[in-house]
Formats: C-alpha cells, sequence, structure tokens
C-alpha cells in the first residue's frame, strides 16, 4: 500500500469520527432534555403527590369525619350500649 | 504593455517600492494576528478558559426532599411539599417590567422597584423576590421570561394537624433545618443529601450539557411515629377546652398504650400553629408534657402503697390507724382532709391519705422506697431523645430524713414529667414489669422489661385504684360509662418565690382503663387553675373522664364493667 493511499485513508477516519462526534454529541443533548422533562414531570408529580397527601388528611381527619356523622347522617353515640360477643 | 513603454517604465519604477511595502505591511498584520493567536492560545488560555467556563458552566443544587412524619396509621403530620425560591439578578432587570412581577406575586410595586433599585446601586446581583412560591405562581412568572428573573427549586414543610401536634413534631425553619422537637431531633435522618452537578447553561438558562454530576439527591427518610392522630386530636380538644374553662395557665395530656407503653397523644397546652408563625410567642412552644416538671402530689401514692405490698409485710386488706388525722414529723404536722380512723391499705389510696402513706414509707425505710421510685423510672431519663426532655429529680435516701421520706411517700419533694408519671403508672398495667417508652414506630421493640413489683402486687394496686373512681373515693368524676376505670387525684401546691403558695395549685389524674384488662394509661395535668375548683378530682379528673369515654370507644375497646347487656351473635362459632 502506498503511502498515499495511507493517508487518504486516515483522512477519511479523521472526517467520519468527527462525523460521529457530532452525532453523539447532538444524542447526548436531546437525551439530556428529554431526562429534564421527566425530571421536571417527577417533581411535578411529587408536588401534586404531597398535594393530594395533605387534601386527604385534611378530608379524613377525626374532627372532620365525627362532624359530618353527627350533621349529616344524624349518627349518635349509642345510647344503651350493648356487647355483642360470639 | 508594449504599446506604452515610457509609461510602463514608470509604472514599474514606483510599483517596486510600493509593492515591497504593501506587502511589507500585510506580512506585519499577519505576524500581529499570528502574534495575538499564540498568545491567545498560551499565554491568556487558563484566563480565557475560566472566563468562558464561567459565564457558560454553573453548578447546580437539587435541594433533597425531606422525610415525610406520620402517625401510625399513615396519617402525614408533616410534609414537604416542592416550591420555588424567586430571585432577581438587579443589574439585568429592566425596572420598567417590576410592576407585572409585583403583580403575579401580590407584592407592593413601590417597595419592590425601591429594593431593586437599591441593591442595583450596591452592585448586587441577587436579590430575592419571594422564598417559597408555590410552583403555579412561580411558573406564571417565569413563563413571562422576564430578563433577570430566576427561580430555583425549595422544598417547603407543612403541618397538617397544625397546633394539635406543634409540640411533637416540632418544626423547621425557612431553610429546612429542624428547630424543635422530633424535626430537631431527628434532623439528620429526615434531612437527606442535597445533590450537585456542574451544567451548560445557554441565554434563557436551559440546561444544554451536564459536565459533572458530583453527588445524586437522596431524599431523607421517611418516619413513622406510635402516636395515633384521632386520639392526638381529641385529646388535645378536651384539654384545651378545660384549660380555657379553668383560666389555667398551661396544661399537658399523655395517652400511653398500657401493653406496650407506646405513646398515643402527647398534646400541650397553650400551643402554636406551625405553618404560621406571626405572633408566635417562645412560651407557646414549650412541649409541657416532656419539658415541664410537676410535683406528681397524691398521685406518687400507689407506688409507696406497691412497696409495701411487695414488702409482703402487708396486704390489701392489712389495716392502718390514721387517727387522730395527722401526724407529727420532726416539727411538721402532716394532714388529712379529715380524721378517716381506722383504714386499711386500700382505703389509703380509696381516701388519699397523707397519714397512711407516711406510715407505710416510715416502716419500709428510706432506701426501699428509692429503689422501688427509681425502677419505676422516677427521676431517670425517658430516652426519648427529646430535645429538653426533663429528667426529674429523685432524692436520693441518703438525702431523705423522715421528714423527707414522708412528703416522698405522698408525692412532694421529687419532680417528674406527665410523660415520666404515664410511663411509671405502665408498671401496674404491665403486669408489674415496666417496658421503655416508644415514639417511633419502626423502632426495634424491646422485649426486655425492668421488673418494678410481681404481677400480683400490680393487680391489687389496679383494684385499689378502682376504689378512687368510687362513691366514697377522690376521682368520681373520673369515671366513664360502661368500664371499670382506676386512677388516682393529685393536687400539689406549686412552688414559689417563698415557698409553696397556698394559691397556686397543679391538678393531676392519673389513671387507668379499663380495669379488667387495661388498654390505656392516661396522664392529665392542669397548671394553675385559677377559679373555685382547683383539685385534681374536680379539674383534671373530668378531662381524665372525657378523654377516656372517647378513646376506648375509638379503639374498640369491650365495655368490662358487667352492667352493659351482651347479645349473643347467632351463628358466632362456625
Amino acid at each position: 500500500m502506498s503511502l498515499r493511499s495511507v493517508s487518504i485513508l486516515l483522512w477519511l477516519m479523521v472526517v467520519l469520527s468527527a462525523l460521529i462526534q457530532v452525532g453523539t454529541v447532538h444524542w447526548q443533548r436531546s437525551l439530556m432534555q428529554a431526562w429534564a422533562a421527566e425530571d421536571a414531570h417527577r417533581a411535578q408529580l411529587q408536588q401534586e403527590y404531597s398535594r393530594l397527601l395533605l387534601e386527604r388528611g385534611t378530608l379524613t381527619a377525626h374532627g372532620r369525619i365525627d362532624q359530618q356523622a353527627r350533621k349529616k347522617l344524624n349518627m349518635t353515640e349509642p345510647d344503651k350500649v350493648q356487647v355483642l360477643s360470639q | 504593455m508594449n504599446a506604452q513603454p515610457n509609461q510602463t517604465e514608470e509604472v514599474k519604477g514606483i510599483a517596486r517600492w510600493r509593492f515591497t511595502l504593501v506587502m511589507a505591511v500585510f506580512a506585519c498584520l499577519i505576524a500581529a494576528v499570528l502574534v495575538r493567536l499564540v498568545v491567545l492560545h498560551t499565554i491568556e488560555q487558563p484566563f480565557l478558559f475560566e472566563q468562558g467556563e464561567k459565564r457558560t458552566v454553573r453548578e447546580e443544587v437539587q435541594p433533597a426532599m425531606r422525610g415525610m412524619i406520620t402517625d401510625r396509621y399513615d396519617k402525614p403530620l408533616a410534609v414537604s411539599t416542592p416550591v420555588m425560591n424567586l430571585w432577581v439578578n438587579p443589574q439585568q432587570v429592566n425596572l420598567q417590567q417590576i410592576p407585572l412581577v409585583a403583580r403575579d406575586l401580590g407584592l407592593s410595586s413601590v417597595r419592590l422597584a425601591k429594593k431593586i433599585e437599591r441593591a442595583a446601586s450596591q452592585g448586587r446581583s441577587f436579590v430575592y423576590l419571594k422564598r417559597q412560591v408555590e410552583p403555579e405562581v412561580a411558573n406564571v412568572l417565569l413563563g413571562r421570561r422576564i430578563a433577570g428573573v430566576y427561580g430555583e427549586d425549595d422544598f417547603r414543610r407543612f403541618y397538617p394537624a397544625a397546633e394539635v401536634t406543634a409540640h411533637t413534631v416540632g418544626i423547621v425553619n425557612i431553610d429546612g433545618c429542624g428547630q424543635e422537637g422530633l424535626e430537631l431531633a431527628y434532623d439528620q435522618f429526615l434531612q437527606g443529601h442535597e445533590g450537585s452537578r456542574q451544567v451548560v447553561k445557554d441565554l434563557y438558562g436551559n440546561v444544554v450539557k451536564q459536565l459533572k454530576v458530583n453527588s445524586v439527591a437522596k431524599p431523607g427518610h421517611d418516619m413513622a411515629l406510635t402516636l395515633d392522630l384521632r386520639l392526638q386530636y381529641l385529646a388535645y380538644r378536651e384539654l384545651k377546652a378545660a384549660v380555657s374553662q379553668h383560666h389555667a395557665k398551661s396544661g399537658a395530656a399523655v395517652l400511653l398504650d398500657a401493653h406496650s407503653g407506646e405513646v398515643l397523644a402527647l398534646v400541650g397546652q397553650p400551643s402554636y400553629n406551625p405553618n404560621n408563625r406571626a405572633g408566635l410567642k417562645a412560651e407557646y412552644m414549650r412541649n409541657r408534657a416532656i419539658a415541664d416538671l410537676i410535683e406528681p402530689g397524691s398521685t406518687m401514692k400507689p407506688f409507696t402503697v406497691a412497696a409495701a405490698l411487695e414488702s409482703g409485710r402487708y396486704f390489701p386488706d392489712t389495716e392502718v390507724d390514721t387517727a387522730p388525722g395527722y401526724v407529727r414529723v420532726k416539727n411538721k404536722t402532716i394532714r388529712d382532709h379529715r380524721n378517716y380512723g381506722v383504714l386499711d391499705v386500700t382505703g389509703i389510696i380509696t381516701k388519699s391519705s397523707n397519714v397512711g402513706v407516711t406510715f407505710l414509707s416510715a416502716q419500709m425505710g428510706a432506701e426501699t422506697i428509692w429503689e422501688f421510685l427509681t425502677r419505676a423510672g422516677i427521676g431517670q431519663a425517658t430516652a426519648l431523645g427529646f430535645p429538653g426532655e426533663a429528667v426529674g429529680s429523685l432524692p436520693y435516701p441518703e438525702q431523705m430524713d423522715a421528714l423527707r421520706l414522708a412528703t416522698v411517700s405522698y408525692g412532694y419533694g421529687l419532680s417528674v414529667s406527665p410523660l415520666q408519671l404515664a410511663h411509671a403508672y405502665t408498671a401496674f398495667t404491665q403486669g408489674g414489669c415496666i417496658k421503655p417508652m416508644r415514639l417511633l414506630l419502626n423502632q426495634e421493640a424491646s422485649a426486655d422489661c425492668e421488673r418494678v413489683m410481681s404481677a400480683k402486687v400490680a393487680r391489687q394496686v389496679l383494684n385499689m385504684l378502682e376504689t378512687v373512681t368510687s362513691d366514697i373515693g377522690t376521682g368520681r368524676r373520673a369515671r366513664v360509662d360502661g368500664y371499670r376505670v382506676g386512677g388516682k387525684t393529685g393536687t400539689a401546691h406549686k412552688v414559689g418565690q417563698q415557698g409553696y403558695e397556698d394559691d397556686e395549685y397543679t391538678a393531676v389524674f392519673a389513671g387507668v382503663a379499663p380495669i379488667s384488662d387495661p388498654d390505656l394509661v392516661l396522664v392529665v395535668v392542669i397548671d394553675s387553675p385559677q377559679g373555685k375548683e382547683y383539685y385534681g378530682g374536680e379539674v383534671a379528673a373530668p378531662v381524665f373522664s372525657r378523654i377516656m369515654e372517647q378513646s376506648l370507644r375509638l379503639r374498640q375497646v369491650a365495655p368490662d364493667d358487667g352492667k352493659m347487656p351482651v347479645l349473643q351473635m347467632a351463628g358466632g362459632d362456625q
């Protein structure tokens, strides 16, 4: 193989690897963007989760259930306690 | 060219030196550019590189989410939610856009403009607009892409149960560090590690390239407490009502699981709202159930009596003569309410006879009493790991002369926290063997227990405690319909500037229910009730009754007084 063909081959390899690098950088950045979007989504879900958690805590608070049972459902404590036994 | 040789000759002559000159100038220019290039690439390269990095590479800190605190049934007591801190670079911001920013955030436009102008004139490049803004609001503002306005992620702590659990759970400061209560005690455990990474950002602050991840954000651990929020709520409600009804200075209630020693409710008054700290006074933050020491008064008598029973020399029906209703010990007269005459040991508890327990303690000796109380945890650290946890005090046997011994036997001259008192009472409900108290649910439950008295004596004392709520006892108002309830009243004079105050009291009730198979131990302390009623049996016992009644029903404990009709369920055996 002549020196000329070797140098052409090397040149081709250089050009090829440069193109590959451009491609990978682009790929990496688009992955980064996708990750950032997912991360933002995660944060949003986390925020929603903690909001729902707080909401559930408020809605199921013992005092509130107690009041609703008394007012809306007209429930009272049993006057005459009866013990059921098996 | 040949057509005008003369002219050519002339032009050629001029052109030679001009050409050389122009070429030389060009060569110089190229050389200058080359020199500059070399200088930039070699000598100035590190500086320029650094400057370039400074403009594009950002160190980004990702805050770690703080762990959640829940009760035993996963009800949230402290939750972190993502929020945003908004800040502005006064050098970059356009002053005409400030009213827009202020309107979005609900701030005063004039004041904000002044603040930013002042910061800009001082050459500052970072001013917080508003911290801990809800993400919805922040995203609207950031969506406008106003130059110089930035946001960073942060977390804010919410306490859904607010003042009901404020003392136990505690609070964090704006930077998310524990300040009080369990938030402080388990700060490291809850906190987690924040992450940091190096990124390249474009003009709009979007991440273009991630260069290096120094550490990944690790959220804090969640923590489950043994508290039952339902019981906590109702204990708080009843305590608050009693404290305001009697115009008391403060109050505390401690509810323990009688079998395991787990803390089910721990409330104090006055309390505060940890979500809104405006107008917060430091004294409101004091955890009355853990940090306050009280003289337990007569609620100590069951321990003196238990020590006497444990010695084997006394039995519940052994008779003790308390006539004439007072006894002189070293120049001091110890009195009963009236002359009870001959009482058996049970009667001493029923009537709360000071003379009776003085006699018993004198027979036992200081050493025995001290050892007994120490084993029951009086004057010992409760080791919940709580900041500001009071240890209490119990005089050593060498410090106890006849008078000191007598006063200790009915609960003066020693101090305990309400929590310690409740824990000591679990000795009676756990068959005489006391288990360590627990506030964290996932903590390993130790099977070890400290033997305080025999199971037989514990049962005998429980039966004696039941007589206190009978018609002839001092704690009638602690009764709960359907259940056998036992307990002991206590009224202690408060210590003031000149010894014991005559008209300042601490009303205490410590009790157990149901007696047949104890499920709950409850201690109620009302400090300095103002008014005609101040006895433990008048002030604390009704609160005990109300909390106990609702707690037993919530925990679905079967009534045990035998007066309730029992229905046999059909086919229950199949």
